[in-house]
């Protein structure tokens, strides 16, 4: 403490040296994470590999930008990987049963596909919203019960068996397709992260979550609808999880009771590693991509590196841990 | 505001009259879970048949040893999300120790079991330690930690078996331990009851159990009063991992094997358990008795829906929305109350 008033110059060094790793660690450890593995695996660094980290690295971007939506709020949604199970076997059962009845109407079938994809999220989001908003049951206790919930509904209408025949049409349209190119999933997941990135900066409810997560008396003290914000952060938060959910079912070409098996824990460890805090009010579109990207690349990494799948295990929660110690630094530092 | 709702609490108590006196008397729960065995008794003769019955009371025990470990951390205001993978970690390591030193001495049974149960219960020491001072030194959220230390115990289970089971227990643990019946009941019964009395000296008639309320209450009054935080926020912690080690090493004894896949639900059932119980997530709330006794309801419920034939997706539908149901009640019941003392 006396040091910093006695030599200002170098302390504000060094507190800028700090603050430069505290905001661009994750880059650098992305960087040397890559060229280190490059060492043992060249196949690490070569541009096909690296396309199909990026190609990858689409769907959880969206799912930790969902989640990062409700951490925002001081939250979070343990419901996301079931919610997306269920949009998954709905959309698909929805899609081939129209096909069925009528092959000739292939476009309806397709939007009925996605709408009721989409309407299952927004249907989760409420329920979620509605209960932690309204009822004021704990975030934890709600999305327990939601995933619960879900999980059964996926599992039920799906008899547990996955959904086949879902139409090509559909995975050309989410999946395989190109525009200039460009393949269609990084095209719908930029295009949803960017207006989710423009909503969150630009708009009243936006910059209200960033307020309702930071201290949510003075949000309410300053007159701000908080609830209906946090019921709407909470649809918002499903509905992008049931964008995700149709871009997986589109790649997979079937209906998966069990496709968000892992997307919860990886959703929540992708956004916290890039940096958004569970203490609510710090987090940005950009941090949950950036956590994404090195997630996604972490796993690469070691699977090329033919590092044990149980052991990979181990390293991803020890990261976790490590990325939470480190926001914890960082808010400290602040 | 507070006047209006005063008003129609009176009313509405005048309302229901005695039925409502008498579910406030015995509390809601013990009411709840009279009337499903009850309905159980009258209407479903199978319930009633003595290995229905060993199965629901060892089910419960189970879950009654994991569930108190838990109510402990949710006492301090924490989570655990740990306690199934230390469950899984435990069976492997216990059932691979005992199977280890049998095969280096066969025989010395006694020594193997005595090594395999101490090996067991350090997987929990060593994981609550490890949670309790990430969360008491580091000051990382509980949910992420446990989150992260899950995935680690997970990953070494699995590394350590890959995923197959591990037999070769000796036979007096599994045969004379795990599936015994002491005087009509099973094992596990007595052990329970055995753990459950043990937290509640403790939560009641030590000051351990005090200050341990007295943190989740309110943090910052327990630290500025003396009591030493960092400590039993650890304890807490690791109290939790041994319970869910010990439910691990009855249930492998039970089973035979070491299976790196046998927590099942157990994570989840015991915070639900916790949760119905009116132990409160903001810490500082919950009583190791009603916390048994939403065990027994689970483990019951459960067994009522598997005799009545429900499908078990369907189960689980009725789960998520029993436990969301039951801390919406509890809430509202508060806030009611708060309302009222508002006056």
């Amino acid at each position: 403490m006396n040091d910093t008033t006695l030599r200002p110059a170098e302390s504000s060094a060094g507190r800028s040296a700090a603050a430069f790793f505290v905001r661009y660690g994750l880059v650098i450890a992305l960087v040397v994470m890559e060229l280190g593995f490059a060492i043992v695996e060249p196949l690490v660094l070569s541009p096909g590999n690296l396309l199909n980290v990026l190609q990858q690295t689409t769907y959880i971007a969206v799912f930790a930008a969902a989640q990062m939506v409700v951490i925002l709020t001081r939250g979070f949604d343990l419901s996301l990987g079931t919610c997306v199970s269920s949009v998954s076997v709905a959309s698909a059962l929805v899609m081939t049963s129209m096909v069925a009845a009528d092959p000739g109407n292939l476009p309806s079938a397709l939007a009925m596909g996605i709408l009721t994809g989409l309407g299952l999220g927004v249907a989760v989001g409420l329920f979620n919203g509605f209960c932690i908003s309204v009822l004021n049951v704990n975030a934890f206790v709600t999305t327990l019960g939601s995933f619960n919930i879900c999980f059964g509904i996926a599992t039920t209408i799906s008899d547990g068996r996955p959904v086949f025949d879902v139409p090509k049409e559909f995975s050309e349209l989410m999946y395989s397709g190109t525009i200039l190119g460009v393949p269609a999933p990084v095209i719908i997941a930029v295009a949803v992260l960017a207006a989710l990135h423009l909503l969150l900066n630009g708009t009243v409810f936006g910059r209200s979550l960033y307020i309702i997560g930071g201290n949510p008396r003075a949000a309410t003290l300053a007159g701000l609808p908080s609830r209906r914000y946090l019921v709407l952060a909470y649809v918002l938060c499903s509905v992008l999880a049931a964008v995700g959910a149709l871009m997986l079912t589109a790649r997979t070409g079937s209906g998966e009771p069990n496709l968000g098996g892992n997307v919860t824990l990886q959703s929540i460890a992708a956004a916290v590693i890039g940096g958004v805090s569970l203490r609510g009010g710090v987090g940005s579109t950009y941090a949950a991509v950036l956590g994404a990207v090195f997630v996604t690349a972490l796993s690469n990494c070691m699977g090329l590196a033919r590092i044990d799948g149980y052991i990979q295990q181990i390293i991803l929660g020890c990261v976790i841990i490590a990325a939470i110690f480190v926001d914890r630094l960082r808010t400290g530092a602040r | 505001m507070s006047a209006t709702t005063l008003d129609s609490s009176r009313a509405a108590r005048g309302r229901h009259g005695w039925l409502a006196n008498a579910l406030r008397k015995i509390g809601f729960l013990p009411a709840l879970l009279i009337v499903l065995v009850g309905l159980l008794v009258a209407f479903e003769p199978r319930f009633m048949g003595t290995f229905n019955l060993f199965n629901v009371l060892r089910n419960s025990s189970a879950l009654m040893i994991v569930a108190s470990g838990q109510m402990l951390v949710l006492v301090v205001g924490g989570f655990d999300l740990s306690v199934g993978a230390v469950i899984a970690l435990t069976s492997v390591v216990t059932a691979k120790a005992m199977a280890v030193t049998l095969e280096a001495a066969p025989d010395d049974v006694s020594t193997a079991i005595l090594f395999g149960v101490l090996a067991g219960m350090a997987c929990g020491f060593v994981t609550g330690l490890v949670n309790g001072a990430c969360v008491a030194f580091l000051r990382i959220s509980p949910f992420m930690v446990t989150l992260g230390t899950s995935s680690i115990a997970t990953g070494v289970a699995l590394l350590l078996t890959n995923g197959i089971p591990v037999y070769g227990m000796p036979d007096a643990f599994v045969k004379e331990f795990g599936r015994a019946i002491w005087f009509g009941l099973p094992m596990p019964v007595y052990v329970s009851v055995a753990v459950l009395a043990l937290v509640w000296f403790m939560q009641r008639q030590t000051t351990v159990g005090r200050y341990i309320h007295a943190i989740g209450g309110n943090m910052q009054a327990a630290m500025v009063s003396g009591v030493n935080t960092n400590f039993y926020l650890i304890l807490a912690y690791t109290l939790c991992g041994m319970l869910a080690s010990l439910t691990s090493i009855l249930l492998t004894a039970r089973l035979g094997s070491g299976q790196a896949t046998m927590s099942g639900n157990l994570m989840l059932e015991s915070i639900a358990a916790g949760v119905i119980a009116g132990v409160s997530l903001r810490g500082g709330v919950g009583r190791v008795e009603m916390v048994a006794l939403s065990a027994l309801f689970l483990s019951i419920l459960t067994n009522a829906m598997n005799l009545l034939k429900i499908n078990s997706k369907i189960q689980t539908i009725f789960m998520g929305v029993i436990v969301v149901a039951a801390v919406a009640l509890d809430e509202f019941a508060k806030r009611r109350s708060r309302d009222a003392r508002g006056r």
